[in-house]
């Protein structure tokens, strides 16, 4: 089956029908994607902050990253399951649409970056880090997750 | 420092608006460019407005004609990019507002004190508010009149005060005791009430705000029920009715 075939075959599964066809269900799951969005924000940007050194600054932010993991993966999972089913409803839009690419590919790689390069920089602790790397690390989750949230933006815009 | 970002943050909204607006404004001066709204002709012939808040509705209407709001209304990109402003100061504001109401209810970073939250991450919320109020406004004045009757626009509008209110007590209140609960894992009752009605808050603020694009209640979409009309100040048009 090719790429656009596959995109065909969500569009006119049963549970994308059903959201196009209900003139709630679209809006209210894109309302709870957004909640999601912003938890995600609020639990990446409070590493973030801790790494830029603007935010919390006592605590090692290998810490503020294990409290604020519970919260990260929860609202990513809440993003991954709303998310897939706003995307059976509209697949075909999405397919032709180069802001669902741009998002798909920030995803992948805000994903890679955050639970592969950041994490271990976060557990190697600051004695062991230069500043200014975690400063750099910092900066480009800030970017690739804006690109997530920008790009899902402007899958709603024609 | 947070006040020179503060002012940073301002000018930049500003300076892309007036970026996106400039370059159409000219072309759309004429009747082309108005908002086309019903209610707006209706409002003229009918001297008292029915429903709340119908006193305004002549003001929002003359904003609606306005040289800014047909601007941002017209032009291809104006209204995309204040509302990715909108979104991504969302996850500031509104991400970082939950992060201190779960550390008042003791969900989360149960170690950090509790003033410690609040002076390292409040001020991000403050310049997240801002910006959230710069960018909403500039929304609100590119379809002024449709976002007033908007009932989700108005229930937004009050849980805001709401909030506002809840935040108030809080600072007020249990909140200058801090020194006494500071380092409790779980802060006592009176904060984490306070932290609860903040996160029921803001969720009903964001999943209403989200709301606004997909109003089922629109004025122009009648026959609505009369309750629902006298909530948006509707004067439903009377050959529309049949």
């Amino acid at each position: 089956m090719s790429l656009l075939g596959f995109f065909q075959w969500c569009e006119q599964s049963g549970i994308g029908d059903t959201i196009r066809r209900s003139s709630w269900l679209f809006p209210v799951i894109e309302a709870i994607h957004l909640l999601g969005l912003g938890v995600i924000g609020g639990a990446v940007l409070t590493v973030d902050l801790r790494l830029l050194g603007l935010g919390l600054r006592r605590q090692p932010a290998a810490q503020l990253a294990r409290d604020a993991q519970p919260w990260l993966v929860g609202s990513l999972l809440l993003m991954l399951i709303t998310g897939s089913l706003l995307f059976l409803s509209e697949a075909i839009k999405c397919y032709y649409h180069e802001a669902f690419w741009f998002k798909m590919a920030s995803l992948f790689l805000a994903l890679v970056f955050t639970f592969t390069i950041q994490r271990k920089v976060i557990m190697a602790g600051e004695t062991r880090v230069r500043p200014v790397w975690s400063k750099v690390v910092a900066l480009v989750s800030i970017l690739l997750w804006s690109g997530v949230g920008i790009g899902g933006r402007w899958i709603g815009f024609s | 420092m947070q006040i020179r970002l503060l002012a940073f943050l301002c000018c930049l909204v500003l300076a892309i608006c007036y970026q996106a607006t400039a370059r159409t404004a000219a072309p759309t001066w004429g009747n082309a460019g108005r908002q086309t709204h019903v209610f707006s002709t209706v409002l003229l012939q009918t001297p008292a407005p029915q429903g709340i808040g119908g006193s305004l509705l002549a003001f929002f209407s003359r904003l609606g004609d306005s040289s800014w709001s047909v601007g941002l209304h017209e032009s291809r990109y104006a209204y995309d990019l204040i509302e990715s402003v909108h979104v991504w100061t969302l996850c500031l504001f509104f991400g970082l507002a939950v992060m201190f109401d779960l550390r008042l209810l003791g969900w989360t970073m149960r170690s950090v004190p509790v003033s410690e939250v609040a002076r390292r991450l409040l001020p991000w919320t403050v310049v997240g508010f801002v910006v959230m109020v710069i960018s909403g406004t500039l929304l609100f004045t590119a379809i002024p009149l449709r976002s007033y009757q908007n009932i989700f626009f108005r229930t937004k509008m009050i849980m805001l005060l709401l909030a506002g209110l809840n935040v108030w007590i809080f600072h007020s209140g249990v909140y200058r005791r801090v020194t006494t609960w500071d380092v409790a894992s779980v802060p006592p009752r009176a904060a984490r009430v306070a932290g609860a009605l903040s996160l029921v808050l803001w969720v009903c603020i964001v999943l209403s705000g989200r709301m606004i694009a997909y109003n089922w209640f629109d004025c122009d979409r009648q026959p609505q029920r009369p309750i629902i009309n006298f909530m948006t100040s509707c004067v439903p048009n009377q050959s529309e009715e049949h």
